[in-house]
């Protein structure tokens, strides 16, 4: 077995036994978000229930009790009339018999709709208890779509009376039909939908990737600072293992722990979103925006190179910390603030930005993956060269300079004291 | 050869001067000592010869090789336990020993025999199958010092091997290292600002004073020529302290 992997190994198995460490990168992301996401998902099943509803009706006419019948007929919706004097007395008495929502029809809602004049009624969502609201907002946005059509069905015939004879085309008097043009090609979905699909793919891309650097950042660093905290590296230094055998060894096993942290961060936080996200029902591949083979492949070598950059920086960091509190400091301090400006992607498009914005923010290596897979959807490969190019630079220069001071006696004496500046000390 | 050769070695900390200057010669097969109050300069000196600092003057060679130039090789021949050194906590104490041994041999055969020669220096039975996180002081540095034998290095340097442990573990590392030196023929590099130990280890020591070499010689030799009854009387006068009467320093 070489060097390298007896090194390799030992990381892999050191951080692998670090029950903390498997608690926080594993367990978290893997049992803890999935059911928290379960447990709102359960709050919003408990909110689809049935909707108790009590009805006042103040109205004597024959448009209350068709309101009435309506809610009656809607499903999900239990419709409870009660008599009351006033709204306090209603009010009380729908709190009493533990009803969602109260709605009061006014005695002049029939002679409103006759009169061609606005009816109006009332709609009190009942906290019973104080939880999220989410079946009082229900049981309103129910109500409000059977107000909705009651209303529409109105103006429609007092439409019709008037003398025209497609209703339809006087309350809605133009239409538009929205189709996408994507590469050229005209797809048969409204640019709303392609847009949010879009958005779907640029709203998780941002966060996965920024897990990702800060989670192998940290664990890098870490490993660095363990020696250091651990008083196991001096012994290190002087083993017949060349330095930068010890800087790739480093770097390879906790890039292994990792991506492994970061794959368990990205399934959990798959689970837990999906809770929440509505399925579109469309993916990319329906909008002619797939991915082929080849635009994968440099995607990969992108991330690849990105996270190389950050556990090279993250383990240069950690020179300067004494334990693995103050690495885990120092790397939050510089890689946090470099890695945040890739979430400026979520909201704007590279290609519309101003060129210095522009450059500014591509001469930062984290915002590449998210460019990257843009120009994925797009085949602009050209474009994934040159940002292959840009990091293997960045990352090489960054390994070389990490290479460099283990191989000097920075390693032992540099430090940062916080508050009172960098120094070297015995 | 000289197992050793410092000549006008000088080591700067910005405006602190560790190193004056000093300059003394290991012969093979040697156990030397080089002993001195806390901050003298003694770790700063076995830290150059490591190879984890560079001098900021003179120079250092280990069995012909200058720990500068040649710091690869140096470091294929020595083995160094520093004065703090822990070991990998998530790891067996077996598994410690094993992956220090996979990276001195360069096949398996050779690694298992060190494997076998540490666990026997180690002496910690079957502890030895628990994680290193569960040891005591004494313990880890039973391993620390297996660790550093078991490759039998042509240099052994070990920075204050029995500091902080209590009487019986420190008496026990005391006489596996010289059994070893004995036994292997291995050149060994101490230090320690225990006066006791030293004598009882050492067949010639150097005094460090303030970042100089003031005194050196086989403690035997440097008892009568100070007239004095132990190597802790010989440096108080060598560095000018008059005590009235002598007193039992640590360890003693």
């Amino acid at each position: 077995m070489s060097d390298f992997w007896v090194l390799a190994r030992k990381e892999i198995m050191n951080l692998v036994r670090d029950k903390k460490l498997l608690f926080g990168l594993i367990i978290v992301p893997l049992i803890l978000y999935p059911a928290m996401g379960k447990m709102i998902q359960v709050g919003f099943e408990q909110a689809q229930e049935e909707t108790h509803v009590a009805i006042v009706n103040f109205d004597e006419g024959r448009y209350g009790e068709l309101l009435i019948k309506a809610l009656n007929v809607t499903p999900n919706v239990t419709v409870t009339v009660i008599g009351a004097e006033s709204l306090q007395d209603a009010l009380e008495k729908a709190s009493r018999e533990e009803q969602n929502v109260l709605v009061i029809i006014p005695s002049n809602f029939t002679y409103a709709i006759e009169n061609n004049l606005r009816a109006e009624i009332e709609i009190y969502g009942i906290f019973n208890t104080i939880g999220t609201g989410m079946r009082e907002s229900v049981s309103e946005t129910r109500i409000r779509a059977v107000v909705d059509v009651l209303s529409e069905e109105l103006a429609k015939i007092k439409v019709k009376r008037a003398g025209f004879d497609n209703p339809e085309a006087v309350l809605e008097s133009v239409g538009a039909v929205s189709k996408s043009v994507i590469r050229g090609r005209i797809v048969d979905v409204p640019p709303s939908i392609v847009s949010s699909v879009l958005a779907s793919q640029s709203l998780s891309l941002p966060l996965i990737v920024f897990l990702m650097v800060t989670i192998t950042a940290q664990m890098s660093a870490g490993a660095v600072a363990a020696e250091k905290e651990n008083k196991t590296l001096e012994t290190l230094l002087t083993l017949p293992v060349k330095r930068r055998t010890i800087v790739a060894s480093k770097i390879a096993g906790t890039a292994v722990m990792g991506l492994v942290a970061a794959l368990a961060y990205m399934i959990g936080l798959r689970n837990y979103l999906g809770n929440f996200q509505a399925d579109a029902g469309i993916s990319l591949e329906d909008l002619g925006l797939g991915i082929t083979p080849e635009g994968m492949l440099l995607f990969a070598v992108i991330v690849f190179l990105t996270i190389v950059f950050a556990l090279a920086l993250a383990m240069l960091l950690a020179v300067y910390a004494e334990d693995v509190q103050s690495a885990n400091t120092v790397v939050s301090s510089v890689i946090l603030p470099l890695a945040f400006p890739a979430f400026l992607l979520m909201f704007v498009d590279l290609s519309q930005l101003p060129a210095f914005a522009r450059y500014g923010l591509l001469a930062i290596p984290f915002t590449h993956p998210i460019a990257a897979y843009r120009y994925a959807v797009t085949g602009e490969y050209q474009m994934m060269l040159l940002s292959i190019a840009y990091l293997a630079l960045v990352g090489g220069a960054t390994l070389y300079l990490t290479a460099r001071i283990f191989s000097s006696e920075k390693v032992l004496t540099a430090k940062i004291s916080w508050g009172k500046g960098k120094k070297g000390v015995l | 050869m000289k197992a050793v050769l410092v000549e006008n070695l000088e080591k700067d900390y910005g405006k602190v001067k560790a190193l004056k200057g000093i300059s003394f010669e290991i012969k093979e097969g040697e156990i030397f000592g080089l002993i001195g109050p806390n901050g003298a300069g003694k770790s700063t000196t076995l830290k150059i010869l490591t190879t984890l600092l560079q001098p900021t003057a003179g120079r250092a060679e280990v069995f012909g090789h200058d720990v500068v130039k040649d710091a690869g090789e140096v470091r294929r021949i020595i083995s160094y336990l520093p004065e703090e050194a822990g070991a990998y906590k998530n790891l067996t104490g077996l598994e410690y020993l094993r992956f220090m041994a996979r990276l001195y041999a360069k096949d398996e055969e050779r690694s298992e025999e060190m494997v076998e020669l540490g666990i026997r220096i180690a002496d910690l039975g079957e502890r030895l199958k628990d994680k290193v996180s569960t040891y005591s002081k004494g313990m880890t540095r039973k391993l620390l010092l297996a660790r550093a034998l078991m490759v039998r290095p042509k240099l052994a340097i070990l920075d204050e091997p029995a500091s902080g442990l209590d009487i019986i573990n420190a008496y026990t590392i005391r006489k596996t290292i010289k059994r070893f030196a004995r036994e292997e023929g291995v050149t060994f590099l101490v230090s320690s600002h225990n006066m006791l130990e030293v004598e009882f280890l050492c067949d010639r020591v150097a005094l460090i004073n303030e970042g100089r070499i003031v005194e050196s010689g086989a403690p035997g030799e440097l008892k009568d020529r100070y007239g004095a009854e132990n190597l802790e009387e010989v440096f108080m006068r060598v560095i000018g302290v008059e005590i009235p009467e002598p007193v039992g320093g640590e360890g003693s």
